[in-house]
């Protein structure tokens, strides 16, 4: 039986601060020996999650979405009102997601402040800095301040939306088709949608447009 | 709790590495842990919010320093000593010198690759009624769990509206005390000028996930 009890884990971490190996693959690779010996986990299926990680989880499954949503506005529509359902069109799954739009009049930004909700089954591992402090702190008090770092502009006349996840739900921002793209097709214009576009912290693709010509 | 953990709106925290190279993992044994917590045998009075609760318990110093999936192993390392299943003696050394009586066998290898990219729900229906509507007023409440909880200080006592509402999903608070009910989840939008004293008159706004135990009528 588990006693759920905070001090009590507060103690342990004191405990595995001072007895745990400092270098944290150690810590790792301590781990799962241990897991195996004592029958909880299987080497074979890490191995499948690791295989699968560098073969099918990854940002380009969002960029699949965003591309589709610039082809097709009935799924676009879709997309907007029931996330989970409409990404399942391209045969990708992520419970509770909320597509956010970009226009010329809002700008979304995403963030997780408690930890680090991320839609990874459509991004991949999220980026260490949207783990790490510098920006769950500031995200939600200066968000034009974080946009501002990563070189992105917003026109005093946008508004910045932010979405703190605090919850299950799962959010991707779809970023604005930049001009110069008529007449693409889906897999050419998925690879202008980058990670950092779906996140919010990069907005104007128009400067992938000419490295992808 | 008022944990570490709860960085939103916080100083001091220097500048956001921007030029981070943009790969999955950033050292094999990332990989390895992320993929050891999808298929690691889990105790029946285990949750997500559970797991999430004892990272936000990870001594301070820690929680700030040391890195991510670092600190996973850590997460875990904590909830297998709490549950009896290992030692820190074994932890640090990675050979048993005990056993977990009466455990099922560990996830295939085919059962992990048939779980690649499926979605987990939370929500589930419920007999009552949500309290708040799309466009309700609504204040946030100041006295939340000292254990885990998703209402961040930056957001408590504040008020904002209603923009959406979502049914019934799994409430962490009680979740990570191994108790499951669904309470009504709203989407709550909050004008930064009433979340932060220096911010000027903006239309720019933050949104929160938050249970109806949360909020107040405004």
């Amino acid at each position: 039986m588990t006693e759920h009890d905070s001090d009590h884990i507060a103690h342990i971490h004191d405990d595995l601060h001072s007895h745990l190996p400092d270098e944290p693959a150690l810590r790792a690779k301590a781990l799962e020996s241990l897991l195996v010996e004592k029958g909880m986990i299987d080497s074979a299926a890490v191995d499948a999650w690791v295989d699968a990680y560098s073969e099918d989880i990854g940002p380009r499954n969002g960029g699949r979405i965003v591309a589709r949503s610039w082809t097709n506005p009935d799924f676009k529509a879709r997309l907007l009102e029931n996330a989970s359902e409409a990404i399942k069109e391209l045969e990708l799954e992520q419970g509770h997601l909320m597509a956010r739009e970009n226009t010329e009049d809002t700008h979304h930004l995403i963030v997780c402040t408690l930890c680090s909700c991320y839609p990874m089954g459509l991004l991949g591992m999220a980026p260490t800095w949207y783990k790490m402090a510098a920006y769950r702190s500031r995200a939600v008090r200066d968000p034009r301040g974080v946009l501002e770092e990563f070189g992105v502009e917003v026109s005093e006349s946008t508004r910045v939306r932010v979405w703190d996840s605090t919850a299950e739900l799962r959010y991707l921002v779809l970023p604005q088709r930049p001009a110069g793209t008529d007449g693409w097709d889906e897999e050419r214009l998925a690879s202008l949608v980058t990670r950092n576009s779906m996140i919010g912290t990069h907005r104007d693709l128009s400067d992938r447009v000419a490295s992808a010509n | 709790m008022d944990g570490i953990h709860d960085l939103g709106g916080r100083h001091g925290f220097g500048k956001i590495d921007v030029n981070e190279p943009e790969i999955q993992f950033h050292a094999p044994y990332e990989a390895r842990v992320r993929s050891i917590v999808n298929t690691i045998t889990q105790a029946p009075d285990w949750s997500i919010d559970w797991f999430r609760h004892c990272r936000e318990l990870i001594n301070p110093t820690d929680y700030l320093t040391r890195p991510y999936f670092d600190q996973w192993v850590q997460a875990y390392s904590a909830m297998l000593i709490n549950s009896g299943w290992a030692t820190v003696e074994e932890l640090a050394s990675g050979k048993a010198t005990t056993a977990v009586d009466g455990l099922p066998a560990p996830m295939s290898a085919e059962k992990a690759r048939s779980h690649v990219l499926k979605e987990r729900c939370f929500d589930a229906p419920v007999d009552t009624q949500p309290t708040f509507s799309t466009a309700d007023e609504v204040r946030t409440v100041t006295s939340v769990s000292n254990g885990h909880t998703r209402l961040p200080m930056y957001a408590r006592g504040k008020s904002g509206k209603v923009i959406d509402h979502h049914g019934a999903h799994v409430f962490p608070d009680a979740m990570a005390l191994n108790e499951k009910k669904h309470i009504h989840l709203y989407t709550v939008e909050f004008s930064l000028a009433a979340l932060w004293p220096e911010a000027e008159k903006t239309a720019d706004t933050v949104t929160l996930d938050l249970w109806e135990s949360y909020l107040e009528p405004a």
